[in-house]
C-alpha cells in the first residue's frame, strides 16, 4: 500500500493528516497513523489508504482531497477507476494543482453541485449531489465508492464493491462506522450497502450516529 | 392558530434579531411560549403559560432569552390553545427520548383525533392535548426504528413513513419541528413554512416559520401543501436541506 491519510474537522474547517509510507508493514501499522487515530476528536473522521492504482507519486496526491464550496469545507475520498476523468477541466474552479482523477471526480461533483444550487438554492443537498453523480456516470462511466463529507454530513457512494456499516455505542456515545473492505473491521455484524439491478449505485447521506437517508442512483 | 420558529446553523448561534419579530408576527397566540435548545447533546426547554407580546411589550423572559440562549438548532413556539389547558405544562417545545437521545417537538395545527391514542411507553400524562399524542405516537415509531438496528434503513424514511401512518390513522393538520440537536426534521400538511438562509437582515441561518410573509423583506421560499398534496417532509442540518421528499 502506498501511503495513506486522515480526514477531519476542526471548527467547522477540515483538516488533512496525510503520509507517503505505507500505513502497514512488518505487522506493524504506522506510528503516526496510530497515534492520529487516538488523538483526532471530529463529528466527522475519514481514512483512505492508496494502492499503486490510485495514481500519483506525491504526498500531495493522496486522499482525502479538500476543496470549499458552497459554504463548506469539504473533504473527499474515492476508490475505484474512471473513463477519462482525466482530462476534465473544471468549470468552476479553484483546480486541484494535482493530476489524479480522483482531483477531477471531486472538482467534477463539485461543479456540477454549484450548478444545480444555482439554478435552485433551496435544492436538497442530497438532490444536488445525486444528480451530479447521474451526470458523472453518464460522461465518465467507471467504478467509484467514495465518501464527501463536510462539518455535519457525509455522503458515501458506490457502484461497485459494497460498503459496509456498523453502528455501535462508545463511551463517548453512539458511532456509525463505514468501510469499503467488504468484510467490516470486526466480528460484529455489519451491514452491507450495494447497490442492486438496475440501479447504477447507491449514495446514502449519514448525520450524527444514524444513515439519514439513503436512495439508488 | 399557534407559530412555530426555527433556527439551524453549522456552530452554535443566537436569534436575537429574529425571535422578536416572530414573537411580534405571532403576536395574537396569547396562551404560551416556549424556546428549546440543545447543550452538549441535551435538550433544554425554557416556556411560559403567558402571552409572548401583550400590550405593545414583548415578555420580558423571552426577549433576554432571545438574547442569550445559543445552540446550533433552537426552535420556538407561540402559542393559541386549541386542545388543552392553557398552563406550562401545555406550553411546547416538548421533549422525549427517542433512541437514548433528547429530542425537541413543536407542533403547530389541529389534530383531535389523535388525542385518543394511547402511547405503551412512558406518556406526557400532565400534558392533554394533540400535540403531546403526536410526539408520543412518532416517538414509540422511532423507538420501533432504532430497536430494530439490523436494519439500515433511513431514519429519514422511518420517520416519513410513521408521518404517513399518523395522518391515515388519525387524519389532522399537522406542522412540526423534530429535532435530535443533529438533525431538525420538519414536516408541514396545512399553511405553510417560510424558509430564509443567508440573511442579510436578520440571522445568517437558516430560518424557519409559519408566519405567513416571513420575518423580514427578504426572499422567502414557500413550502406548503399546494406543493405537496400529502405533505411534505424536510431534514436539515446546518444551514442545508440535506433531504426534501413528499410524503
Amino acid at each position: 500500500m502506498n501511503g495513506w491519510g486522515i480526514g477531519f474537522f476542526r471548527e467547522d474547517q477540515a483538516f488533512v493528516e496525510k503520509s507517503d509510507e505505507q500505513v502497514f508493514s512488518d505487522q506493524q501499522v504506522h506510528e503516526s497513523f496510530q497515534r492520529l487515530a487516538r488523538v483526532i476528536d471530529s463529528r466527522i473522521i475519514i481514512a483512505h489508504v492508496n494502492c499503486p492504482k490510485s495514481g500519483g507519486l506525491h504526498l500531495s496526491h493522496r486522499h482525502p482531497l479538500m476543496l470549499s464550496f458552497m459554504d463548506h469545507s469539504w473533504l473527499f475520498a474515492q476508490v475505484g477507476i474512471a473513463e477519462g476523468i482525466e482530462s476534465y477541466e473544471t468549470v468552476q474552479g479553484p483546480r486541484l494543482d494535482i493530476s489524479v482523477y480522483t482531483a477531477r471526480i471531486f472538482e467534477y461533483l463539485r461543479d456540477q453541485m454549484i450548478i444545480t444550487r444555482e439554478r435552485n438554492p433551496y435544492i436538497s443537498l442530497f438532490a444536488a449531489l445525486h444528480l451530479s453523480i447521474k451526470k458523472l456516470l453518464k460522461n465518465y462511466p467507471g467504478n467509484f465508492a467514495f465518501f464527501l463529507v463536510n462539518e455535519s454530513v457525509l455522503f458515501a457512494f458506490c457502484n461497485f464493491r459494497s460498503l459496509s456499516i456498523l453502528r455501535k455505542s462508545e463511551k463517548m456515545g453512539d458511532v456509525l462506522l463505514i468501510t469499503s473492505i467488504g468484510e467490516g473491521l470486526s466480528p460484529n455484524n455489519w451491514q452491507t450497502i450495494a447497490p442492486k439491478d438496475p440501479s447504477k449505485g447507491k449514495l446514502m447521506v449519514v448525520a450524527g450516529p444514524d444513515v439519514l437517508y439513503a436512495a439508488d442512483i | 392558530m399557534c407559530d412555530l420558529f426555527a433556527l439551524s446553523a453549522n456552530r452554535d448561534y443566537s436569534a436575537p434579531k429574529s425571535l422578536p419579530i416572530f414573537a411580534e408576527q405571532a403576536g395574537k397566540n396569547l396562551d404560551g411560549w416556549g424556546i428549546g435548545y440543545f447543550r452538549n447533546h441535551h435538550a433544554y426547554v425554557e416556556k411560559s403559560a403567558k402571552g409572548i407580546f401583550v400590550a405593545g411589550q414583548l415578555h420580558d423572559s423571552f426577549q433576554r432569552l432571545a438574547r442569550v440562549v445559543k445552540s446550533r438548532i433552537i426552535i420556538c413556539h407561540v402559542r393559541l390553545r386549541t386542545s388543552g389547558l392553557i398552563d406550562e405544562c401545555h406550553a411546547h417545545p416538548f421533549v422525549l427520548k427517542i433512541g437514548g437521545y433528547d429530542w425537541i417537538f413543536a407542533h403547530n395545527g389541529k389534530a383531535p383525533a389523535i388525542e385518543s391514542y394511547e402511547s405503551r411507553a412512558i406518556a406526557m400524562k400532565e400534558a392533554v392535548s394533540d400535540s403531546a399524542r403526536t410526539f408520543e405516537f412518532l416517538r414509540d415509531h422511532l423507538t420501533q426504528h432504532f430497536q430494530q438496528s439490523s436494519d439500515v434503513a433511513s431514519i429519514f424514511e422511518a420517520l416519513s413513513s410513521c408521518t404517513s401512518e399518523m395522518i391515515e390513522r388519525y387524519p389532522g393538520k399537522y406542522n412540526f419541528f423534530l429535532s435530535n440537536g443533529q438533525i431538525l426534521f420538519i414536516f408541514t400538511n396545512h399553511r405553510q413554512f417560510m424558509l430564509l438562509k443567508g440573511s442579510k437582515k436578520l440571522e445568517g441561518a437558516l430560518l424557519i416559520t409559519t408566519v405567513e410573509k416571513g420575518l423580514s423583506d427578504e426572499k422567502w421560499l414557500r413550502i406548503a401543501k399546494s406543493t405537496c398534496h400529502r405533505g411534505m417532509l424536510l431534514a436539515v442540518s446546518g444551514t442545508d436541506i440535506i433531504v426534501c421528499q413528499p410524503l
